[in-house]
């Protein structure tokens, strides 16, 4: 078989050639050349780039992203963030087991204080507050609204009597305004297990909330919280539950998606062990 | 005779050592298949030990239990029939149909796709394990890899027997007839039918069915060309002549041909076991090289596998570096080689070839092998056949001598334009002894044909002679019947002369005409008086003198002359009852008057000139490779340019300066006529300094074995030969040259077997066409890879740039694969019908080893110019879209775990909205349909500049080549289809992309257009500078 692969000896020829002062087939003038040409021809080409880019990042605004047709309808996710999928796994014994929840769900509450909230409009409960602008004003959450869940009255959240506290809230869309009154339901897949409350009653998320306005424009902005409190039946031997909680009551915000099961609905698992 | 003989057997001995010379090339010793093959040697001995020529009839019929008047029974033939099988020569040893599907399955980048796949499998199969809901991606990917090679396979295997089947359908020729006696009885049966003992008939015009032992014969000639190289027609007859079963007259072969008489005679072998059959399946044994393309694309192949390859592994390291599981590793690793591997690339190389092979075909060029369509484009010396291939292949008045002058006749094609001077009286009675001094007739009922066409029956010159008269004194037949010939004697050797007696068409002259023709010095020599102006002269010495220069000069431009006189029969002596007899000659045959000569030569083909001038500026050898006699051969180079106007021979000059050869400088001589003796005699070193000193070299006298020699010669020098031949024993050349062209019309079936291209019209001048076609196809197989590697850098970026910078996936796998194998495939082929940039033939050809398909340049502008130009572009509209849906550039890099987490469902955005998980796949792939098109947009552009490698677009006409546009249409159709048609099928990974992102990279687009404008035009402005040097492709 016949091969054009260059002998041995010609490899190191081709490193270095000592007749015409060539390294890798080139001489140094060469290559001094074409580094110069590709500095330049790269250096041209990187100012370009940057310069389309400038060009295209004046065609956005600040307050308002350019298109929002991509999500036209919120998802659902909870709080905690359990380190994997959504499974919630604590001993009402064990403190240690759950002290990250707790830490995470107060951190998460921190701007839901009343402190926190005192330069926050108080609004009017059920109707949407739309703004003119140019100052958007932010309406108070009050924490209270989440009752046995608002670290209130218990700083454990229900942790260490075994009834734990999962924040449901739905995600931030610029515009946003659900029709109708929704809700967040939550309900158990065993019944027999355990039993959901909800906070607000209800699960009502009260329209006062929407629309946003945006990171920028709408300062201080509390989006509304609802709790779910998984509480297990005394007679069930079993403690492990599988919680689906969606949004209800609005025509506008859709909460089934074939491949987005995070669309207006999400489902965690509470795993008490003893 | 003897020489011949030897000749012979050495076609057998030129096989054999190919074969031995090819094995041990392969360095694997076969043991078996040379066994065989020297049983197959020791049988070819045994049959040339043949002994039927030798046997009475007595004997025959008893050896091969027929009746030679009443032939073989029919249940008998068939017997033998089933048991011999039928008179047909195997084609050569097709690879299976199995093998041939399974090479295309694993060849090219088939088998880095095949380990893409496998790798995809094996990463899905440990996530499986680990994790049973695990994504199916994986999956998909590599099924569609799969996919991929299996379609692209079955494309490639059907187009290669696409062309197989255009060959196949040509070599089943209407079948050959044989008339045979059996049962008793006359009958005409498929040649292929044919079996030992069977009596056969046959006559002028037809070709031998079978290895056949003649029993009776009638002024039986065959031309044995095709097997022996002579060009003499032989007669054959039921004598036995020869020890030699080649050389005795009672056998003809099986593919030669009866040129006139008739005879009957018994088969003795049929099929493969014919003489034929035996040197055909031998010369087959010749190994065939690679073409150059074929090697050209490997070289490709493998600079691309190895960018991937190298290129993937690097990054797998580093993503292995950077922490990432191993599993994503391998499937980053899949995406870089997938994107770097061009899928459709080869699959569109082989139909561009086809296209080519088509056009070449409809200019009478008919390649079998697609690859050596681009082997004729890189030919450096074509070693041509003179008969036929460079001239008319008949026998065609060309002077004429009388009344002490010579006359040019027109030997043109259609040689209808007799213009010389015909007033004289002399051409008045030459015409009249050419038209009835001739044996020859036209065939019945074409009298509505062109006389050029018609069939004529006689030897070659009489029909020359009666076509010319027919052209300038109308119906000869008519002629000849006015002047009612009595008497005539046939041309025979001894005699060299033809002679006949006839009444004359005038009713008040009753004298006989005698007419005479022969060979000029014979009929001189029976002349006293000689004809000028009509008026018969004493032949003095002057006239005789006269004679002799004309012979000569018509000799030396090797012509073949003939004399012509005539005597009036006095009346007395001679009345009308006079009873001639030709076998007493009771008629004078000297003191005759001397009328004329005329010659006649097989004339060049009227575009065979040009085509020579066209392949010497094309910097193409022709050196012509005949059996012809030196003188003509000489002549015919002379007149068609294969020895130009101004060279000389060694010959030449010592002719000239009256010295003797061997003082001669032979650095002097631009020309050579070496003879087939001359070559025997010299040593491979020698034919080495012949062939490359020499740049117009004829070679005369040779045999067609010595044509082998001179190829193997030609190829030492690292040329690229192209061969022409028609015979059997051609064969073995035109297997051994990198292209064999057989001819068409005249060519053996074995020749044509063992080419690699037809040429239909028999005609040199399509080889040129042939030429300049593959020149065209590797310039623009150059612009269609240049054009196909470029996108090459935007489809691997986007990996290098998620594995490094963490961004969101610009764009994914499979969409990569619907640019190679959906947008781009038809602007690649549309790439082969572009018009040449400039006069193609007006260059070198190229150099075999570094005159490189994918060159450094070529390579370098596509990847680390225009490709890196385009991925910017697409970048450009990658980051609009992210941008422009709240995610602006800055925030997405290093985004990815989070992006890409299943779990996290309320990802921020710039602007404080929350995205699901579901919802930023959906932009991903709204991003990848963006990169997607932004590509697609960027690559018309790169098509438009492809058109040209040197001159601007602008020169080369934008709208010339319509099939281009077809091309931008079917890339903006496909992906409009991609994007809106089959959007909303996810799995395509396609969404519906806003109208204005189209438009985004075509600033970059006009970019690439303008980069390249500029590159070529300071490539025009300083040839051969920095710039030239790196930047020309």
């Amino acid at each position: 078989r016949e091969s054009f692969q260059p002998e041995p000896g010609e490899w190191k020829r081709f490193i270095y050639n000592p007749t015409s002062g060539e390294f890798l087939g080139r001489t140094a003038k060469s290559w001094g050349l074409i580094l110069l040409f590709y500095l330049v021809f790269y250096g041209f080409l990187a100012a370009l780039f940057t310069f389309t880019m400038w060009v295209m990042l004046q065609t956005l605004n600040d307050e308002v992203p350019k298109y929002r047709d991509q999500i036209p309808s919120p998802g659902l996710m909870v709080f905690p963030k359990p380190l994997s999928a959504l499974e919630y796994t604590f001993s009402a014994s064990d403190p240690s087991s759950y002290r990250g929840y707790i830490e995470d769900l107060r951190k998460f509450l921190k701007p839901y204080t009343l402190e926190e909230q005192k330069n926050l409009t108080v609004c009017p409960d059920g109707i949407l507050s739309e703004q003119k602008g140019p100052v958007y004003v932010a309406c108070q959450f009050p924490i209270f609204l989440l009752q046995a869940c608002s670290g209130m009255s218990d700083p454990d959240f229900g942790y260490s009597q075994g009834s734990p506290c999962v924040l449901v809230k739905m995600n931030r869309i610029i515009g946003l305004k659900p029709e109708g009154t929704p809700r967040i339901e939550c309900i158990p897949k065993d019944e027999n297990v355990a039993s959901i409350s909800t906070y607000p009653n209800n699960g009502i998320i009260d329209l006062k909330y929407f629309p946003y306005y945006g990171k920028k424009l709408h300062v201080g902005y509390l989006q509304p919280l609802v709790a779910a409190q998984v509480i297990f039946s005394a007679n069930s031997t079993k403690k492990e539950v599988t919680v689906e909680c969606k949004i209800d009551g609005s025509p506008n915000l859709k909460n089934q998606d074939d491949r987005d099961k995070f669309l207006g609905r999400v489902a965690f698992k509470i795993i008490a062990r003893a | 005779m003897r020489q011949r003989k030897l000749e012979i057997y050495s076609v057998e001995h030129h096989a054999a050592t190919d074969i031995k010379k090819k094995e041990g090339r392969d360095g694997k010793k076969d043991n078996d298949l040379e066994l065989k093959r020297n049983q197959q040697k020791e049988e070819l001995k045994k049959e040339l030990d043949l002994d039927d020529h030798k046997l009475s009839n007595k004997e025959l019929e008893t050896k091969y239990g027929t009746d030679i008047i009443r032939g073989l029974s029919s249940t008998r033939a068939a017997e033998l029939l089933a048991q011999n099988g039928p008179n047909a020569l195997t084609p050569p040893k097709q690879t299976p149909e199995i093998i041939k599907f399974l090479k295309q399955m694993v060849g090219g980048f088939s088998i880095l796709l095949w380990v893409g796949a496998v790798l995809c499998w094996i990463a899905f199969g440990i996530q499986y394990v680990s994790n049973p809901s695990a994504s199916l991606d994986s999956v998909y990917l590599g099924t569609v890899l799969a996919v991929v090679v299996i379609l692209t396979g079955i494309f490639a295997y059907y187009q290669e027997a696409k062309s197989t089947n255009i060959m196949a359908s040509f070599c089943k020729m209407i079948p050959q007839q044989a008339v045979v006696i059996r049962d008793s009885e006359k009958k005409v049966i498929p040649a292929e039918q044919l079996v030992v003992g069977d009596i056969v008939e046959i006559k002028g015009g037809d070709q031998i069915p079978a290895d056949i032992r003649l029993l009776s014969a009638q002024g039986c000639k065959v031309d044995n060309s095709s097997l022996t190289g002579e060009s003499e027609p032989q007669s054959r007859s039921s004598e036995f002549t020869h020890e030699n079963p080649l050389e005795t007259k009672n056998i003809t072969f099986y593919s030669t041909t009866c040129l006139e008489g008739t005879a009957t005679g018994m088969v003795i072998n049929t099929g493969d076991r014919t003489i034929i059959g035996r040197i055909a399946s031998l010369a087959s044994g010749v190994g065939n090289e690679k073409t150059p393309i074929a090697i050209e694309i490997e070289h490709f192949v493998h600079i691309v596998a190895g960018v991937a390859v190298s290129v993937g592994i690097l990054f797998f390291i580093i993503a292995v570096c950077m922490k990432y599981h191993v599993l994503d590793a391998i499937i980053f690793l899949i995406a870089i080689i997938v994107a770097n591997v061009p899928e459709g690339l080869l699959a569109t190389v082989t139909v561009a070839l086809s296209l080519t092979a088509k056009r070449m075909a409809k200019k009478n060029c008919l390649v079998k092998n697609l690859e050596a369509v681009e082997t004729l484009g890189s030919t450096s010396i074509i070693c041509s056949d003179k008969t036929g291939t460079l001239t008319q292949n008949r026998m065609t008045v060309a002077h004429l001598w009388f009344d002490n002058q010579i006359f040019v006749a027109d030997t043109s094609e259609d040689n209808l334009n007799q213009g010389f001077d015909q007033s004289s009286g002399t051409w008045t009675s030459l015409s009249k002894i050419i038209a009835l001094c001739n044996r020859a007739e036209f065939k019945p009922g074409e009298e509505s044909v062109p006389i050029m066409k018609r069939v004529v029956v006689g030897d070659a010159s009489e029909t020359a002679l009666l076509k010319f008269s027919e052209v300038i004194l109308g119906d000869v037949m008519e002629i000849r019947k006015r002047n009612h010939k009595v008497v005539e004697i046939p041309f025979n050797s001894t005699n060299k002369f033809q002679l006949s007696i006839h009444q004359t068409e005038d009713p008040n002259d009753k004298r006989f005409l005698l007419v005479m023709k022969g060979a000029p010095e014979r009929i001189l020599e029976k002349c006293s008086t000689i004809m000028i102006n009509g008026k018969e002269q004493p032949l003095d010495k002057s006239m005789a003198q006269a004679f002799h220069t004309a012979y000569m000069e018509l000799g030396g431009l090797g012509e073949r002359v003939l004399g012509f006189c005539h005597f009036y029969l006095p009346a007395d002596e001679f009345p009308e009852t006079y009873s001639f007899d030709s076998e007493s000659m009771n008629f004078p045959t000297s003191n005759l008057c001397f009328v004329g000569l005329l010659s006649m030569i097989d004339p060049p083909r009227s575009t065979v000139p040009d085509a020579v001038t066209k392949c010497r500026s094309a910097g193409i050898k022709v050196i012509m490779v005949t059996g012809d006699h030196p003188i003509t051969a000489k002549a015919i180079a002379k007149s068609v340019g294969i020895i130009s106007a101004n060279s000389e021979t060694v010959e030449d000059i010592a002719k000239r300066c009256n010295i003797a050869v061997e003082q001669v400088n032979k650095r002097d001589a631009k020309a050579a006529v070496v003879t087939g003796m001359e070559l025997k005699d010299m040593s491979p070193e020698q034919l080495d300094e012949l062939l490359a000193n020499y740049p117009e070299i004829v070679f005369a006298r040779t045999s067609p074995q010595q044509k082998l020699i001179i190829v193997e010669g030609c190829q030492r020098q690292d040329a690229v030969v192209a061969v022409t031949g028609d015979g059997v024993n051609d064969s073995p050349a035109l297997k051994k040259a990198d292209i064999g062209g057989a001819m068409g019309i005249t060519g053996s079936d074995a020749a044509k077997n063992a080419a690699d291209m037809i040429l239909l019209d028999d005609n040199f001048s399509s080889i040129v066409t042939g030429v300049e076609e593959g020149r065209l196809i590797f310039d623009n197989l150059k612009k269609t890879i240049a054009y196909t590697l470029t996108k090459n850098i935007a489809e691997l970026c986007p990996f290098l740039i998620y594995i490094i910078l963490g961004l969101p996936l610009p764009i994914g796998t499979i969409t990569l694969l619907f640019i190679d194998l959906g947008t781009d495939i038809i602007p690649s082929i549309a790439l082969a019908y572009e018009k040449a940039e400039s006069d193609i033939m007006n260059r070198k050809p190229r150099h075999k080893k570094k005159d490189r398909l994918v060159n450094q340049q070529l390579a370098v502008y596509s990847y680390l110019h225009i490709g890196l130009m385009q991925a910017l572009g697409a970048f450009l509209v990658y980051f609009t879209v992210y941008a422009q849906q709240g995610f602006r550039p800055t925030s997405l890099f290093h985004l990815r775990i989070a992006w890409d987490s299943d779990h996290l469902n309320d990802l921020e955005d710039n602007y404080g909205q929350e995205w699901t998980s579901y919802q930023r796949q959906y932009l991903e792939w709204t991003g990848y349909t963006a990169f997607f098109v932004g590509i697609m947009v960027q690559q018309i552009a790169d098509l438009i500049i492809r058109k040209t490698r040197k001159n601007s677009i602008f020169k080369q006409g934008l709208f010339r080549n319509k099939v281009i546009w077809v091309g931008i249409a079917s890339q903006i159709i496909v992906a409009l289809l991609l994007s809106y048609g089959l959007g909303s099928i996810t799995a395509l990974n396609f969404t519906m992309l806003k109208a204005q992102y189209w438009f985004v990279a075509v600033p970059h687009a006009i970019l690439i257009w303008v980069y390249d404008e500029m590159r070529k035009l300071f490539i025009r402005l300083y040839p051969g500078s920095w710039w030239d040097k790196n930047m020309y492709y």
